[in-house]
């Protein structure tokens, strides 16, 4: 499955050049990338289907055992899961670096504008961290905040799902409806997940009219895409970067090189424009690939929750929860790391 | 499943709340503004060991019996991780166009 994806990836890269379409030689290929993942989503479905149906007596065990050294005696799904997570730690690991590398090697906004070194009209390359939008009030952190213990309960509840699908000396109905609980609300958080993500991204939320003074008046926050933090911004404007503004709003930090210059008239100041395409790119790119993993996580989450509400988990197949758990858990340490590197800093 | 417990209470649930009140302490240094630094220090020292708890008793590589072989399974990538943190995270956009003549192609032999 993770070559499958890795030629999908590789393939679609291919067929499109800048948002163009480089013909149709690539397409075949894209197909047969997609067979692949599907032939392995089948040999996943058929393992985890091959067990007891409607909670009757497993009929068809089949979990295959490692025999080789030195996985041996584990089951063949549990390591073949470690191993893909451990591919999608490779995954993330490029990301972060390339987070790392930008970050620290492309001057901040922040110090440029107060640097003074940049003329208005004329945009300046710099890094504008999404934690500058993100972390600037309490509301706009609420979308990530809640995020983030959304998937640790999240966490928690695929694991009660687990105990209570294992636990061989209670009543079959009453495991049902624990085991399907439980598996539902992770359905609803790991939804609630990408539904705070695109208010987050695309449609910003109003606030009552009370709250309008702790959000410097403003009646809505702003999504990222409405304050123009967008992957092709290389004029991207924000009031935080606007001389006038600042000093009209009693925002002009005394201590910087920018308020000596203006006080002694060697700088005019102004607007500054910048390009923060490169940011812009590593953030969505980052948490856009964290935000797949949560849609095919609500995917599997879909099945595995209306094949508990038949009945379908017992202490014999309880396995199949085991290893979407990891899967799970592996989501939510990728955003561990995520949301204070990226949503935070 | 767990078959040991922390303080004498569920694991999971033992987990659960430290994670829990680690990412309140987290969002909190970030909302009093304590310096870009310390801010930094803040969140590195409260994710590691919240993702060392994710993988070791959510993910059970802490205490079922084939955790040893899944652990160091897990592990594997690490001195890749480490290669790719140092040597291309950690460097300057410009590292590669920014060589010395003496580690361009062409000019190794000096």
């Amino acid at each position: 499955m993770s070559g499958g994806f890795a030629l999908f990836l590789f393939t679609l890269a291919a067929a499109f050049e800048w948002g163009e379409f480089m013909g149709w030689v690539n397409v075949p290929l894209i197909f047969v990338s997609l067979g692949i993942v599907g032939v392995g989503l089948l040999v996943w479905w058929r393992q985890d289907w091959s067990y007891g149906v409607d909670g009757k007596e497993s009929m068809h065990l089949w979990e295959p055992k490692s025999t080789g050294t030195p996985f041996q005696n584990i089951d063949i799904r549990k390591v073949a899961l470690w191993v893909f997570l451990m591919s999608e730690m490779m995954v993330f690991t490029s990301l972060f670096s390339t987070y790392m590398r930008y970050r620290l090697g492309i001057p901040n906004c922040k110090t440029v504008f107060n640097s003074g070194d940049w003329v208005e009209g004329t945009a300046v390359n710099c890094f504008e961290p999404a934690s500058h939008l993100i972390a600037s009030s309490w509301f706009h952190l609420a979308p990530g905040a809640i995020n983030t213990f959304a998937l640790i309960i999240s966490s928690f509840t695929i694991v009660q799902a687990l105990r209570y699908a294992k636990m061989k000396d209670i009543d079959e109905n009453v495991r049902r409806k624990k085991v399907t609980r439980y598996l539902g609300t992770t359905w609803f958080l790991a939804v609630l997940f990408l539904t705070l993500k695109m208010i987050e991204w695309f449609l910003g939320f109003p606030l009552p009219e009370f709250m309008h003074e702790f959000n410097h008046g403003d009646s809505t926050i702003k999504s990222l895409y409405a304050e123009g933090y967008l992957i092709n911004a290389d004029h991207y404007q924000h009031h935080y970067y606007d001389t006038h503004y600042l000093e009209s709003h009693g925002g002009m930090d005394q201590d910087t090189a920018l308020y000596a210059m203006m006080q002694e008239g060697t700088h005019p100041g102004g607007h500054m424009m910048a390009n923060i395409q490169v940011s812009a790119t590593t953030f969505y790119v980052t948490t856009g690939t964290h935000g797949a993993h949560v849609f095919g996580g609500i995917v599997g989450l879909t099945y595995m929750t209306l094949k508990a509400a038949r009945g379908g988990y017992t202490p014999d197949n309880a396995v199949s929860i085991e290893y979407f758990g990891l899967y799970w858990h592996f989501v939510d340490l990728v955003w561990v790391l995520v949301f204070p590197f990226f949503y935070l800093y | 499943m767990a078959h040991y417990k922390i303080l004498g209470q569920d694991p999971y649930w033992m987990n659960f709340i430290g994670l829990m009140v680690l990412t309140v302490i987290e969002v909190a240094a970030v909302g009093i503004e304590l310096g870009t630094t310390i801010t930094l220090a803040i969140l590195t020292v409260i994710a590691i060991p919240k993702f060392f708890m994710i993988a070791a008793i959510f993910m059970h590589l802490y205490g079922d019996e084939d955790s040893g072989i899944l652990t160091l399974t897990a592990l594997f990538p690490a001195f890749f991780i480490i290669i790719m943190v140092l040597f291309v995270g950690l460097t300057h956009p410009d590292a590669a166009t920014g060589l010395p003549d003496w580690c361009r192609p062409g000019n190794y032999g000096l």
